[in-house]
């Protein structure tokens, strides 16, 4: 379609550039048509057509791939949630039901964890995708709320990694409200070093110890 | 909560007072207990031998045997042995000065034990000065039983004071954190480890535990409710309250030297700074202004400065400020990492926690000079905290995956080892000097 299309343009250019304007006066006072014109304007007209019906296509082509998508995405959740219920016995759920989502191990809102260099509490780019993945949930879900809960390692002074976890918190939930979501939604916690998760005394113990958790008020409890 | 912060408990409160209470009652049999040891003694240790004091064998609590122990453990005595006179002397006039100062003690403690009809015990002691042949001290106590072992500490501490010129801590207090399995608890012991008892226990972490300067109450940090949060506990009679509970962080608490003012570190207003507040929870105010982390205040002696930690300058570091916020200074320049500044009881020196080589260990700064000792070499010291004499500091350090106490004296020589039966202790602090019994002169 698209080289008939710039075959198209390709003449018009070609029979623009020659064509005299419009018809002519004779020498004789005979009104002279070129027939040339003719054929122009019924080239620029099929042209036109042309382009009209490129259009078209290309909006129904997008129009097909939304609702693709649409059948896809609803096609996943329909799979996520087909688990029988021991209640009712019932093998699907509400689309949007948020617990089964987050519970969801292929869905990125089942990471719930940002982990951070020593001293540090910027949020490293790998952990950007999981910020914005629980940034859409908590903006479509506005009942939700969350609380991110601040870590330290053991190392150091006590005080200043309760200080420290609450920053990494705190910046967890600046970037969430960046990207819309309420601060009303997002309450912060800080554990200092207190609460550790790996009880080793290694770099590898220290590495997990230091992290931010994204707990679910009412469903992570 | 009210805009204050400060939380009714209402019907929790009173349920809390009983609960606690009854964990009082019930601390008898102290799970946790310490045992302090001196490890390594300080030069020019005074020679002192401690004669049993007459009858004293008749109590379980052997006054002698108290005194000679916290005396050779404080690393300023070597205390010798009781030598082959019997029957030992309990008056001047049966001292053989000849026989002792052949043995090389200086010093001479004797003393008597009397009990009397009414179930009281008259304890009477004296120091004699050997070479001189002469007392230098002696008093007379009318006690109950269960005073003796707190009489003897404070003989101890008499004859630590004419000896050293310093006061003695032998009748102080220090409060720690002990960590079970599934449980934290708070604990007060005599200075010597013994008579360890809980005040607070539950399944959420306890840190910065704080002596009030009269040491009836004790504040720290608890997060039983799941998050940071102060408390004044009373010791005289087991009751608490909320002292902060804002939002974010609340920690850090350390008291003014009149125990009028409390200093605190608070995330309330986005950032974590160091605020002060009224120990009934009135009067808050900020006093530092960053935009970095304040942390960690601790009260000059005079009560007009403040030690603290901020990492304003891109890195924890300690700076010293008036109590209003005013001429905030640095004061630590080495390494990229000291934190948990202790001003030392006379205001010279403070001790404190420095990084180097990925070792956390206690340093002494002195504040005229700059001027910097390192005193331990371990990898993770921590929470440095001064004996009230300034002698000797009690810090925290994790020893093959356990937290144990340990304690340095200020020139390095003197070194305290202590065990507990607790596997894991920390977050040590040293309560006040106190006078508690009346004593009459002889």
């Amino acid at each position: 379609m698209n080289k008939v299309l710039i075959a198209i343009c390709a003449a018009m250019l070609v029979f623009t550039g020659c064509s005299t304007k419009g018809g002519s006066q004779g020498k004789a006072g005979v009104e002279q048509r070129d027939l040339f014109d003719e054929k122009n304007k019924d080239e620029a007209a099929r042209a036109a057509r042309v382009q009209q019906e490129q259009e078209d296509l290309k909006r129904q082509m997008e129009e097909q791939k939304r609702k693709d998508e649409a059948a896809r995405r609803a096609a996943e959740s329909e799979q996520a949630v087909v688990k029988p219920l021991p209640e009712s016995g019932m093998s699907e759920k509400s689309l949007s039901d948020p617990a089964s989502m987050l519970r969801d191990p292929s869905n990125p809102l089942s990471k719930r964890s940002i982990y951070y260099d020593f001293d540090a509490y910027n949020i490293k780019e790998e952990f950007q995708s999981v910020v914005e993945a629980h940034a859409k949930f908590l903006l479509e879900h506005k009942t939700m709320k969350m609380r991110v809960e601040g870590n330290c390692d053991e190392r150091g002074s006590r005080e200043y990694n309760l200080a420290l976890g609450q920053r990494r918190a705190d910046s967890v939930k600046r970037a969430l409200t960046l990207l819309g979501v309420p601060g009303k939604q997002i309450e912060t916690v800080s554990f200092g070093s207190e609460k550790p998760k790996s009880n080793g005394h290694d770099d590898d113990a220290w590495a997990e110890n230091r992290r931010s958790d994204l707990a679910y008020v009412g469903i992570d409890q | 909560m009210n805009h204050n912060g400060i939380m009714s408990f209402g019907r929790t409160h009173a349920l809390w007072r009983l609960v606690v209470c009854l964990l009082c009652l019930s601390a008898a049999t102290a799970r946790a207990q310490l045992t302090i040891e001196i490890v390594g003694g300080g030069g020019d240790q005074i020679p002192i031998t401690v004669l049993p004091l007459s009858s004293e064998d008749k109590f379980q609590q052997r006054i002698s045997e108290v005194v000679a122990a916290d005396l050779s453990r404080s690393g300023r005595f070597r205390v010798q042995d009781i030598g082959s006179v019997r029957p030992l002397p309990s008056e001047p006039s049966e001292v053989n000065y000849r026989y002792w100062k052949n043995r090389g003690s200086q010093s001479l403690v004797i003393g008597k034990v009397t009990p009397r009809a009414d179930g009281k015990v008259e304890v009477r002691f004296r120091m004699l000065d050997t070479a001189k042949e002469a007392q230098v001290v002696g008093y007379a106590y009318t006690i109950t039983v269960p005073q003796l072992r707190a009489i003897a500490h404070k003989i101890a501490d008499i004859i630590y004071e004419k000896l050293t010129g310093e006061p003695g801590v032998f009748s102080t207090r220090i409060a720690y954190v002990a960590r079970f399995p599934q449980r934290f608890e708070l604990h007060v012991a005599d200075a010597d480890g013994v008579n360890s008892q809980f005040i607070l226990a539950h399944k959420e972490p306890i840190i910065s535990p704080a002596w009030s300067p009269d040491g009836t109450r004790i504040a720290y940090v608890s997060f039983e409710q799941r998050r940071s949060i102060v408390f004044i506990h009373n010791l005289i009679d087991g009751t608490r309250r909320v002292l902060a509970a804002y939002d974010g962080i609340n920690s850090a608490p350390a008291w003014s030297p009149d125990g009028k003012r409390i200093a605190l570190a608070l995330s309330k207003d986005g950032v974590t700074q160091v605020y002060l507040i009224n120990p009934d929870g009135t009067g808050l105010a900020r006093v530092t202004n960053s935009n970095s982390i304040d942390t960690e205040p601790s009260f000059a002696p005079d009560g007009k400065h403040l030690l603290f930690t901020s990492d304003r300058g891109g890195s924890p570091q300690i700076y010293r400020m008036g109590i209003a916020g005013d001429n905030v200074e640095r004061m630590t320049f080495e390494g990229n990492y000291n934190v948990t500044p202790r001003y030392s009881p006379d205001g010279k020196t403070f001790a404190y926690i420095q990084r180097g080589q990925n070792r956390y260990s206690l340093a002494l700064m002195d504040i005229a000079t700059h001027q910097v000792q390192i005193l331990t070499d371990s990898p993770l010291d921590g929470s440095p905290a001064f004996a009230p004499n300034g002698r000797l500091i009690l810090y925290a350090s994790i020893v093959g995956g356990h937290g144990i106490l340990a304690a340095v004296s200020s020139d390095g020589r003197i070194k305290q080892k202590i065990t507990a039966s607790a596997q894991d202790v920390r977050e040590p602090a040293w309560g006040p000097l106190v006078s508690t019994i009346e004593r009459t002169t002889n």
